[in-house]
């Protein structure tokens, strides 16, 4: 009786610990590499030029003439990209599950986009978009004469051609995490929310996305960090401050225009400001989906 | 068999994290005539690093460019100048292109950790005042006395010494030029000559194309904080006007200049989205422009028979332009300062000079002698007018060294084109007044 | 008689579905279309308007006598006529022009030949001369030295990247999987935060601490940094596939006698695969294209996108090879995407209780 007591207290220790355990090496691994850096900036933003103490540094931010069309261009960018991103991603991820033939050559070809390195989409896009470029030039051959310039119109306009670019290098991304998950959907599932009587979008509605919620979740999260942080497609196509952005706005501040006795303080608050917007906005949209609060077993 | 593969592929991964692990040999092979000499210096996996310094005559060289970065002036430099003086010497030249920011990065690191691995650098001269003040670079005054077959450029001394001394060598000077695409000429005004332009004309021009074609054809770079100022510059100094003045007597006759351009729709459509006046020059999105040398001639070099080049235009007190140049330095600390000095005299010879200047699409060779070696080639016309510049106009180097960031300068310039000549507004004295202060306020204390 | 329009249908169906999907690729992949064909473009051709849809294989000129010597004008395709271009008494000047601008090589003795040609009294002579379409990558490869211990470098810190991130990040990711412990879910949320972080804040920092570990301008320091980030996006793509496979697979692997390791590695791996592999496919990519902490963080070793980089800082001018040397850089990374998406999306069907 006794062993088989300690057995199973020794059990119960190992389940205890094993999660610490596992979780360990991260802790460790960001302690060591991450944590110093990070919280030497956090202190900085709290530095003026003299190294006293002060908000000055937020306050600056909060005045700068360009914070708020930063605030508002990421804002309309996040909506509009995370949600037209994500759609398209799962029309993918469910198109090319179907496994038709030629699927996997279809799933190569929609993943080239992300595979490309930046200069390559920057070449890609300059060629296309300038006037005399191949987009025009395709319309040329098609009859239409007349050039379109494409990176010469409104805020707008430019938000707009952002939003389809950037979706266009994004969506594969995207896709992959979705249609990972819906791997481990079993097909059994599926079909039996036809014989029940379900039509595709009902079966997709009720079955589907509720088993794929937790991917569903990581996709858009982490689409959502990384898109509240956009700013290297804008600074290719149009440079900067044309059409400001948050993180362009530091880059900005910390390799553009570097040497302003401001430069340096610019740059960390508007760090420090834009980590505790993608914090909240993450947050609100962790707390909307219900990502916390339950341990999700699938049955 | 997918088993297999997943396995194959974590035993390959798992080797090269092996292999990546191992102490890093950086081993440098030298040949010397008649021996091979491996130096090896073994950094194991702790914080002491270990060198093991063997005596050798020959070395490596290690040069860090922000000059010659197109491709092509790249491998021409490296095979037509680097390698005949390896050969003569029996030592490797390390050449890469890295940008200015990144050698004074580079550079902070090394000098600060005193592990100086960089020999020579070649850096711009809007930037020199920042490794002279840092004191980064050699001190090469006695270095150039000893050369007596070479007069280096007054003009840029402002630049490349320091209280008397001299700390870069320059290389690659270039000054503004005109030009024009032959599909503009028939716009030219009548009884105007290209050679002798002068601003008002300019703009005369610049109207008719764009009444002739029903779009503007002039190239500025749009884009914040790129060539506007300099372009702007050269009108300003042609009016008697200091560089960088935004609100002086001179400055606001040369903002009418643009102004007139301006309101006539004389800009291509697409201005705010140009950064450099090549691409759309090559395209013949543009027609007319006036932008640096080397770049002019890198445009002209594409096809001689569909460009023309001239002086840029000219105002009351002469031909306005910004000169810049670059400079070869030896960073202060190099182990091979021998080599550095020796490689230096070899590229500032006045033939190599000129040599340089030609392979690398047209630069100034800022050396007086230089000239004598120029030929009757398209090329030699683009560094003839230009010499005729440097030589005879009001030429201003580039004082970033007074301001915090010269790129905000740049902005206050960008900001009144924007506003204004874009705009098609008139230019006030009150906007100019403005644009002073923003550039006043920039100026370091 | 019923069967036939059932078929019929169904064959239409899917010609309209198989339509879709190609066209829906063919949108997709237009712009890389014009990327592959504009780095095999000449420069002449590169700066043409309208764009060629295709490189040409081969130039036909004229040449006559010009001002300066000879005349050589280039036929253009699209207008219909020729076009001068040069106008030089020096051959060499000739040869090099056919060479940089329009990527047909021709060598001065056959130049020569044309002349003596145009002497004898043909004129304008006209021939045509073979496009060298490689031209690019080969100028590419010439200026861009250290490539190949570059790419293997590049190879290498990707390959350890994923290992450590997978290592790493698949432990975390299964904990938060299958464990509720306190702190959970706030661990869980703060891992993001290296996310959220802009890095290019940090690299400067970044570089003292490896020096001072003594792994500056090293593959691992490299691979230390970028596994920084790619840690946190393994947790939680692990994490929510781990979630997506039934506990109870494991727990009948154990009543049948496995430990809850071996029951982990037969069992739950195996069908986590996707979500590793798109994993992967982050941290390769993520590391395989970063530039600008790698230039920081390297001297005398640098990474190829590093090479890339340096290489084409001057490619004003040239958008013909700055397009070449893109695609040299991503042709790695779209081998790895060919080799990586079988795994994300399992050929061999959902898995069956």
């Amino acid at each position: 009786m006794a062993v088989a007591t300690r057995a199973k207290s020794s059990r119960k220790f190992w389940t205890k610990v094993t999660p610490y355990l596992l979780i360990l090496p991260v802790v460790v691994y960001y302690a060591v590499f991450w944590l110093r850096p990070v919280f030497s900036t956090i202190v900085g933003s709290f530095r003026d030029a003299s190294g006293a103490f002060t908000f000055e540094n937020y306050l600056m931010v909060f005045t700068d003439p360009d914070f708020i069309p930063a605030l508002r261009n990421t804002a309309i960018l996040v909506v509009f990209s995370v949600t037209l991103e994500f759609l398209l991603a799962l029309f993918l991820a469910l198109l090319i599950n179907r496994k038709f033939t030629g699927s996997a050559v279809f799933l190569f070809l929609a993943m080239i986009p992300m595979a490309l390195p930046s200069v390559a989409v920057g070449a890609m896009w300059l060629t296309g978009l300038t006037s005399h470029g191949w987009i025009n030039s395709l319309l040329y051959y098609l009859g239409v004469e007349q050039k379109i310039y494409w990176l010469a119109g409104s805020e707008w306009s430019l938000l707009a051609l952002i939003i389809v670019i950037d979706a266009w290098t994004v969506i594969p991304s995207v896709m992959i995490i979705l249609l990972a998950g819906l791997q481990n959907i079993p097909k059994e599932v599926e079909e039996a929310g036809y014989v029940f009587g379900g039509d595709y979008l009902t079966v997709l509605r009720k079955i589907i996305i509720p088993i794929l919620n937790p991917t569903i979740q990581t996709a858009v999260i982490l689409r959502l960090i990384s898109a509240i942080q956009i700013w290297l497609v804008i600074v290719l196509l149009v440079g900067f401050s044309r059409l400001p952005v948050l993180v362009e706005r530091i880059v900005y501040y910390h390799e553009e225009m570097s040497g302003l006795n401001i430069s340096f303080q610019m740059a960390s608050g508007y760090t420090i400001i834009v980590t505790a917007i993608v914090s909240i906005a993450a947050l609100f949209y962790l707390r909307l989906s219900g990502a916390f609060g339950k341990s999700k077993e699938v049955r | 068999m997918k088993k297999y593969k997943v396995l194959l592929l974590v035993v390959i991964f798992v080797f090269s994290l092996l292999t990546a692990c191992q102490p890093e040999t950086i081993i440098k092979e030298v040949e010397v005539p008649g021996e091979t000499i491996i130096e090896e210096v073994e950094v194991p996996g702790e914080t002491i690093i270990e060198e093991v310094e063997v005596e050798v005559p020959s070395k490596t060289l290690v040069f860090s460019s922000r000059l010659f970065s197109p491709p092509r002036e790249q491998e021409f430099f490296i095979s037509e100048v680097i390698k005949p003086f390896e050969e003569e010497h029996g030592v490797t030249v390390d050449f890469s292109i890295i940008d200015d920011d990144t050698l004074l990065e580079r550079a902070e690191v090394q000098q600060t950790t005193d592990h100086v691995t960089t020999d020579i650098v070649v850096a711009h001269n809007g930037r020199m005042p920042e490794w002279i003040e840092n004191g980064w670079v050699e001190d090469l005054t006695d270095v150039v006395a000893g050369w007596d077959d070479r007069t280096f450029s007054e003009t840029f001394s402002q630049d490349t010494n320091k209280d008397g001394k001299q700390y870069f060598l320059p290389v690659g000077a270039d000054v503004y030029l005109l030009l024009a695409n032959n599909k503009a000429l028939p716009y030219l005004p009548e009884g105007v000559d290209i050679d002798a332009i002068t601003w008002e004309e300019y703009a005369a021009w610049a109207v008719a194309i764009a009444e002739g074609e029903g779009e503007g054809k002039v190239c500025i770079t749009g884009i914040p904080s790129k060539s506007w100022v300099y372009m702007f510059g050269g009108t300003g100094l042609s009016y008697g006007a200091g560089f960088p003045d935004i609100n002086s007597a001179g400055a606001a006759e040369a903002w009418k200049i643009w102004e007139t351009i301006g309101k006539a729709d004389g800009f291509v459509p697409t201005v705010l989205n140009i950064d450099s006046c090549v691409d759309p020059m090559m395209r013949e999105e543009s027609w007319l422009t006036v932008f640096h040398n080397a770049r002019a001639g890198q445009v002209f070099a594409s096809n001689e028979t569909q460009y023309t080049l001239a002086p840029a235009p000219s105002g009351p007190e002469g031909i306005g332009s910004i000169a810049g140049v670059s400079g070869y330095a030896v960073m202060k600390g190099s182990a091979n300062y021998d080599l550095a000095i020796a490689f230096l005299e070899y590229l500032t010879r006045p033939d190599i000079q000129v040599k340089i200047a030609k392979g690398t699409g047209g630069f100034i060779p800022p050396v007086e002698e230089a000239i004598a070696f120029l030929g009757d080639e398209a090329i030699d016309e683009v560094i003839n007018k230009a010499v005729l510049v440097l030589n005879n106009g009001v030429v201003s180097g580039v004082p970033a060294g007074n301001y915090q960031d010269w790129g905000a300068v740049k902005k206050c310039f960008d900001d009144i084109f924007e506003d204004t000549v874009l705009a098609g507004v008139d230019v006030t004295q009150e906007r100019l007044d403005e644009g002073q202060a923003c550039v006043d306020a920039l100026l370091n204390e | 008689m019923v069967k036939k329009p059932v078929k019929f249908g169904k064959l239409i169906r899917r010609t309209i579905f198989y339509l879709f999907v190609t066209s829906l690729a063919v949108v997709i992949l237009l712009p890389v279309y014009f990327l592959v064909s504009l780095s095999f473009l000449s420069t002449r051709e590169a700066y043409a308007f309208p764009l060629p849809i295709a490189p040409a294989l081969k130039i036909k000129y004229s040449m006559t006598h010009g001002e300066r010597g000879y005349l050589l004008s280039v036929y253009d395709s699209f207008d219909g006529e020729y076009q001068t271009v040069l106008d030089t008494n020096e051959l060499e000047k000739i040869s090099e022009y056919m060479r940089y601008q329009l990527g047909a090589p021709m060598s001065i003795p056959e130049i020569e030949e044309q002349i003596s040609v145009l002497e004898s009294g043909t004129d304008p002579v006209e021939f045509s001369s073979r496009k060298n379409l490689w031209l690019n990558y080969s100028t590419f490869f010439k200026i861009t030295r250290n490539a190949l211990p570059a790419l293997l470098r590049s190879l290498q810190i990707a390959a350890m990247t994923i290992i450590i991130s997978i290592i790493i990040g698949g432990m975390a990711g299964y904990a938060f999987a299958r464990y509720t412990f306190a702190g959970r879910d706030a661990l869980k949320f703060s891992i993001l935060f290296v996310r959220m972080f802009p890095g290019v804040a940090i690299a400067l920092p970044m570089v003292i601490i490896l020096a001072n570990i003594g792994f500056y301008d090293r593959p691992i320091g490299l691979s230390l940094v970028y596994s920084i980030g790619s840690i946190a996006l393994t947790i939680w793509i692990t994490a929510s596939i781990f979630l997506g496979i039934p506990v109870t697979l494991e727990e009948a692997a154990v009543v049948f006698g496995a430990t809850k390791f071996q029951a982990f590695l037969r069992v739950t791996l195996p069908l986590a695969l996707p979500g590793l592999a798109a994993a992967a496919m982050y941290t390769f990519l993520g590391a395989w294209n970063e530039t600008v902490s790698a230039i920081i963080l390297t001297q005398f070793n640098p990474t190829f996108s590093v090479v890339v980089y340096q290489s084409l800082l001057g490619s004003v001018g040239q958008v013909n090879l700055a397009a070449a040397g893109g695609l040299v850089m991503a042709f790695p990374s779209v081998v790895f995407t060919f080799f990586i998406r079988r795994y994300i999306n399992q050929m061999w069907g959902g898995m069956t209780i």
